[in-house]
């Protein structure tokens, strides 16, 4: 008996039991075929055309498209919407995260549920909320009118509704984590001493910054490519209220296909970077969560 | 109104008194009136199962905690008026709760870098101090360590150094040995106590292991639902017991019920007097080591049957079965009287308690 070894006695190969589905290889290798050809033809294909058509014209239609003064105006005005727009998130979603994840206060689902919004209301209605409350003829536009400001049709309107739709990205990103996280922490910061200020930029934000930066990531993405909502604020006026997905839209509609494509290039380069920075931190931070003991 | 002053020197330890303090949380409470004192310079033991407040109130004496109704004075000064800083607790998390992106010698230090610039030490002050720390708690060559590349035995240590180095007024841990293995737990028993000689340092901590208590504490409050059941040194509680809680929380004991009468009560065929006249039923308690037991054809008392022998300590276990009792009693022997031979499983022998706790049954 004792000189058998122990393994031998297992029912099942070690390749067997690793495996917890019993598929032929076959029926592996083509379903992983389908999910492959699906994100080529969805995915893939239409990244690559984007940059085909954007450089059919020759390197050097390519580079006027994005020097002439237009499409310098929309990087300009997309800069600073994201400028604007990510930092004051980023602000937003960290007090709303620290509120919700680590105190107690009434009205906090009430909270919880309004961070989600802009998820659930079409980035349209976004835009002509603003419109109603601010154009012309809407709720404050006289007002508005009277004291010279302008927001519909003007930059002010274009940021608002840029904030809007991206405001769940940094909260939703953090709270969970937080939660998971509890108070321990900054109890015991507090009880050596430390006051509410030192606790939370010594300890809780330390403690979430690759969730942070991450949502950053995302609010950032959306912020440069969001369409819908600026759209209908904005009143596409050229050099002045386009951003970068705008102007690709009006390059497009004067059949400007070379211009357009490179306008896009841009916005799909920034996707790409966004996609590979986005891995490159869920591999690290994914790693440093594995690494600390799970409390 | 005074202060606790800040350079308070460590050697003259914080007396706690806990007057009347209840907490609620929502409708529920929590802790109910209770009141204790804790004695300068000693290790005191919260002890009760889990849900009986013991880390409320330990919550409470930090400041984590506010409570309801009450007062928490340290050294004659009502708490309430202190901040979380100037009260100065050093408070040991069950979990540690060591700050995950510091090193070790950052975590230790923590405390004394946040403090306001007048009263921060400089940076070869906090270095030394860190050195000092590493040492008494044995943790030297881990300063570069982050707290997830330690053992929990290690971790634990970290966090009593970095509690003790605010040079605390009092030190409060909860659930010391709770998430250490039965191992690690005996060998930090004694360096614990040792430590917190050392330290000169008013301790509470929070336990459920009545051992735990029994053996590292100078008092014990035991605590059951909200309320002190009873509090005194270990010996008086363990001697004393005056509720049926504690008695039935401390020592391996059974429990028969039984009725007294005429100033005497009789319990597994003995009799004893009780301080009480009238009849009426009660709860006897017998502790383990309470019996007399000898082979059958002996000797008086009551017959049993050894259902299970468990000779695995300084004394042997029996399981045994008496009478017409459902459940077994647990009698425990010398290792002696085992080792003659004349008691193994299955025997029969006969069992007869020289002590008897008892209390009148709630009517």
């Amino acid at each position: 008996m004792s000189d058998t070894p122990l393994t031998a006695k297992a029912p099942f190969p070690p390749a067997v039991i690793a495996a917890t589905t019993h598929e032929t290889p076959g029926v592996r290798h083509a379903l992983t075929a389908v999910a492959l050809t699906y994100l080529a033809l969805f995915l893939l294909l239409p990244l690559v055309m984007v940059f085909a058509e954007a450089l059919r014209g020759g390197l050097a239609a390519y580079l006027s498209a994005l020097t002439e003064p237009d499409a310098v105006s929309a990087i300009e005005l997309t800069l600073l919407v994201a400028a604007i727009s990510v930092p004051a998130n980023m602000l937003f979603g960290l007090a709303a995260a620290w509120a919700i994840a680590k105190h107690d206060f009434r009205g906090k689902t009430v909270l919880t549920t309004l961070i989600d919004l802009p998820f659930s209301v079409s980035p349209v209605i976004a835009g002509l909320i603003y419109v109603l409350l601010f154009g012309l003829h809407g709720f404050l536009g006289p007002w508005l009118r009277e004291h010279d400001v302008e927001i519909v049709f003007a930059v002010p309107g274009i940021v608002l509704a840029t904030v809007f739709v991206t405001l769940p990205f940094v909260a939703r990103e953090l709270i969970p984590l937080m939660q998971e996280q509890g108070t321990a922490d900054e109890e015991a910061a507090l009880s050596l001493g430390a006051s509410g200020f030192q606790t939370f930029l010594r300890v809780t934000l330390p403690n979430v910054r690759w969730a942070l930066l991450y949502g950053v990531l995302l609010c950032n993405a959306r912020a440069m490519g969001e369409f819908g909502a600026v759209s209908v604020v904005s009143g596409h006026i050229r050099g002045y209220t386009n951003t970068l997905p705008l102007h690709v839209e009006v390059l497009y509609n004067e059949y400007n296909f070379v211009a357009a494509f490179a306008v896009a290039s841009l916005l799909a380069s920034l996707a790409i970077v966004t996609l590979i920075a986005k891995s490159f931190l869920q591999w690290w931070y994914g790693d440093a969560l594995a690494s600390g003991p799970k409390r | 109104m005074t202060l606790l002053h800040p350079d308070r020197s460590a050697d003259s330890p914080v007396a706690i008194r806990i007057d009347e303090v209840s907490k609620s949380f929502g409708g529920t409470r929590v802790l109910d009136r209770v009141s204790m004192t804790i004695a300068p310079g000693r290790l005191t033991a919260l002890l009760g199962p889990s849900g009986s407040g013991k880390t409320t109130l330990l919550r409470v004496i930090a400041g984590l905690e506010r409570q309801t109704g009450g007062i928490v004075a340290f050294d004659g000064v009502d708490a309430d008026r202190l901040t979380l800083r100037d009260r100065r607790v050093g408070f040991v998390f069950q979990h540690y709760a060591l700050f995950r992106h510091m090193t070790v010698s950052d975590n230790i230090a923590f405390g004394l870098r946040v403090r306001p610039r007048r009263e921060r030490p400089d940076r070869q002050a906090i270095a030394r101090k860190v050195s000092e720390l590493l040492e008494l708690m044995q943790l030297q060559g881990l300063e570069r360590r982050f707290p997830a590349q330690l053992s929990g035995g290690q971790r634990q240590r970290v966090a009593i150094a970095r509690a003790l180095a605010i040079e605390p007024t009092v030190l409060l841990l909860d659930e010391p040995f709770g998430a250490l293995d039965a191992k690690v737990r005996k060998d930090l028993r004694r360096w614990l106590r040792e430590v917190c000689e050392r330290a000169q340092v008013t301790t509470v901590f929070v336990t459920h292991d009545q051992e735990e208590a029994l053996e590292l504490a100078d008092g014990i409050a035991i605590m059951n639902r909200g309320r002190i059941e009873q509090s005194g040194s270990p010996m008086e509680v363990f001697e004393d017991p005056r509720t049926p809680f504690v008695c039935e929380f401390l020592g391996n004991v059974n429990r028969f019920d039984c009725t007294y009468g005429e100033g005497y009560v009789e319990v597994c065929g003995a009799q004893f007097p009780v301080d009480w006249g009238g009849r009426g039923a009660g709860i006897a308690y017998i502790r383990a080591h309470e019996f007399e037991v000898v082979a059958r054809e002996h000797a008086e008392g009551v017959p049993a049957i050894v259902d299970a022998v468990h000779p695995f300590g300084d004394a042997v276990a029996l399981e045994v079965r008496v009478e017409d009792r459902p459940r077994t009693v647990a009698v425990s022997i010398s290792r002696e009287l085992w080792e003659l031979g004349e008691i193994r499983k299955g025997d029969g022998i006969l069992v007869r308690p020289n002590n008897v706790r008892v209390f009148r049954a709630a009517s």
